[in-house]
């Protein structure tokens, strides 16, 4: 999310629910059945936090830069705390480097297993979508085991992370990947990589061209689905990733084409999951004894930074793309004179607006979920009919009514029924 | 192409350009290229930097109240193509008297929603943006109010409820 102030006004509740899902708005005109426009509408879940993290001290604005999101939290807390080490040039040791390869890897792993079950659910397939809630479960269990708690893991700290991992996280990690490569990752490839009807619904939906994927800065696996081999942790040569063989994931080592379309990007999640349990490996057996923090007290860090000046950019890739916090610091401040972060949703929405242009209006749930924006589903589309210029309110059901009915006809086997999935993705 | 070789570039192109490079030494060592221009040259600038990498990623505009003055930064990821990218920071500033900045959403499309952003938060005029809407404020956000303004025009204590515990309620 991209967050900003927050203003109390009296605003009808209506139809979008803050209980509902996450909230925002796509405003569609079509022309019988053909989109000719696509018009975005964001704020919905607006919290003011660059406001409020002004009159937060800099540990406490790493709290609160969790806190944007519930799947993706270690990478804005990581890249702020990066963002912070590079404006006061500190050098974090290095077996906490590793720490946050393998927890950001793992928090990879379950962000890409929970959007594959969303895409699945959005085309009526919903024990795909129960399959990977099953799997990402043993992730959760263990970023559990680490932090402290399933979601908001708290575990960086400037300088460095604030929990090791023991020799028996380790054996928890590696069994954990053993299951998985025996037995979730065989029936993810049969699901997104050889089911037919899957890949007949997905082939040629939400196609974003390469050139429009460069030309709006489309960010993450929808950037790679279309063929640009950009990925943070490589080109950024952040940490220690160089030395664990990142590089970026793109269709072509699958299926060896690139179409740019919701196939391309849910294969790309895939080739990740399988990459993300490597990385973890290498990170295991590579990783150094030694501090993981810079500085044994925080006290000290605060100490430390009420002197700095300067300015500072962090740069991640989180699982939905590139993430970016920049900070800046006044002497004699406690806390950063400006924050500001850019989550990888907010181009992508962008993207996949362009993109939709020329498509069905059936394709429309499909098309906003592969790109894995943190605002899971359409909670309302409204669509302007061309001709009449009447405009009519859909809601999610609406919307997968017309998915599910497509996907029927191509396989009328497919018994699933028209449901929300009924969680935020930010409230667990 | 190096941090080096890109700043010699835009320093040959443009005479009165700042352009300061700055190194993390992360285990692996990462620069960055930060460059400051006037609000006048500024456009030029970023036509330029289309010249040299036509597949140049915008990524954020950083804007911000600075008392005097309101600024803004811009990033872009260069040369991602090569492997190691080039991370260039350009930054202008207008001031609050005239606080206007060209659009560059006809070299960038990808900077039309940052536009809107800055626009409504800071108050920044974008000359020539071809869509001025609001992006995130309620459609009954008082007019004249930028929420990340420091002075007079920015939120007002009135306007806050529940900002959270009492933390610091100055933080200098």
């Amino acid at each position: 999310m991209n967050e900003r102030i927050e203003y109390w006004v009296k605003i009808p509740i209506g139809p979008i629910h803050p209980a509902l899902e996450e909230p925002e708005k796509f405003i569609i005109t079509l022309d019988g059945e053909r989109i000719i426009n696509v018009d975005v509408k964001l704020g919905y879940n607006l919290r003011g936090l660059e406001w409020i993290a002004m009159r937060r001290n800099w540990i406490q604005v790493l709290y609160l830069a969790e806190r944007i999101c519930g799947i993706c939290s270690f990478s804005h807390n990581h890249t702020y705390a990066r963002a912070v080490e590079e404006m006061a040039g500190i050098e974090v040791p290095e077996r906490a480097e590793y720490i946050r390869v393998i927890v950001g890897e793992l928090e990879r792993i379950h962000s890409h297993l929970l959007n594959l079950g969303v895409v699945a659910h959005s085309i009526g397939y919903d024990t795909v979508l129960h399959l990977s809630w099953l799997a990402r479960e043993k992730v959760m269990d263990i970023l559990e085991d680490i932090g402290g708690n399933r979601v908001n893991y708290a575990g960086n700290m400037i300088g460095g992370v604030r929990r090791d991992i023991t020799e028996k996280h380790k054996r928890a990690i590696l069994d954990m990947i053993y299951y998985y490569r025996q037995e979730i990752m065989p029936k993810i490839e049969e699901i997104f990589l050889y089911d037919p009807t899957v890949e007949a619904r997905l082939r040629d939906s939400g196609v974003i061209p390469k050139r429009i994927a460069i030309e709006y800065s489309a960010q993450g696996p929808t950037a790679r689905g279309s063929g640009i081999k950009k990925d943070v942790r490589y080109n950024e040569k952040l940490g220690v990733y160089p030395d664990l063989g990142v590089k970026p994931v793109t269709p072509k080592e699958f299926t060896g084409v690139i179409k740019g379309d919701v196939f391309d990007r849910m294969v790309v999640r895939v080739g990740e999951l399988w990459q993300s349990m490597e990385i973890i490996e290498r990170a295991l057996d590579q990783m150094p004894e030694g501090k993981i923090k810079a500085f044994p007290k925080d006290n000290m860090i605060l100490f430390k930074l009420k002197k700095a000046e300067g300015e500072g950019i962090g740069r991640y890739e989180a699982p939905r793309g590139e993430t970016i916090h920049y900070v800046r610091a006044e002497p004699g401040r406690d806390g950063p004179a400006k924050w500001k972060m850019r989550e990888p949703t907010f181009p992508n929405l962008f993207a996949v607006a362009r993109a939709l242009v020329g498509e069905q209006l059936a394709d429309v749930p499909v098309a906003i979920a592969s790109i894995d924006p943190c605002l899971s589903c359409t909670d309302r589309v409204a669509v302007i009919d061309a001709e009449t210029g009447r405009k009519r309110i859909l809601t999610e059901v609406d919307l997968l009514k017309e998915s599910i009915k497509k996907t029927k006809e191509i396989n009328p086997n497919i018994k699933a029924k028209p449901e929300k999935i009924g969680i935020g993705r930010c409230i667990l | 192409m190096t941090p080096e070789e890109f700043a010699e570039r835009i320093k040959a192109k443009f005479e009165d350009v700042e352009v300061k490079i700055t190194e993390n030494k992360l285990p692996h060592p990462r620069k960055r290229i930060w460059i400051e221009v006037s609000r006048e040259k500024f456009k030029d600038v970023v036509k330029f930097l289309k010249e040299i990498d036509p597949t140049a990623q915008f990524s954020i505009i950083i804007a911000e109240d600075r008392g005097d003055r309101l600024t803004a930064k811009y990033h872009w990821e260069m040369f991602w193509e090569q492997g190691e990218s080039l991370s260039v920071v350009i930054g202008t500033a207008c001031s609050k008297d005239d606080p206007v900045l060209p659009t560059i959403t006809d070299i960038f499309p990808s900077s039309l929603p940052y536009e809107r952003e800055v626009q409504e938060f800071l108050g920044i005029k974008y000359e020539g943006i071809p869509d001025p809407r609001r992006l995130f404020l309620p459609d009954d956000f008082p007019e004249g109010v930028y929420p990340l303004r420091l002075d007079e025009t920015g939120i007002t204590p009135e306007m806050v409820k529940n900002a959270g515990h009492p933390y610091r309620r100055e933080s200098k």
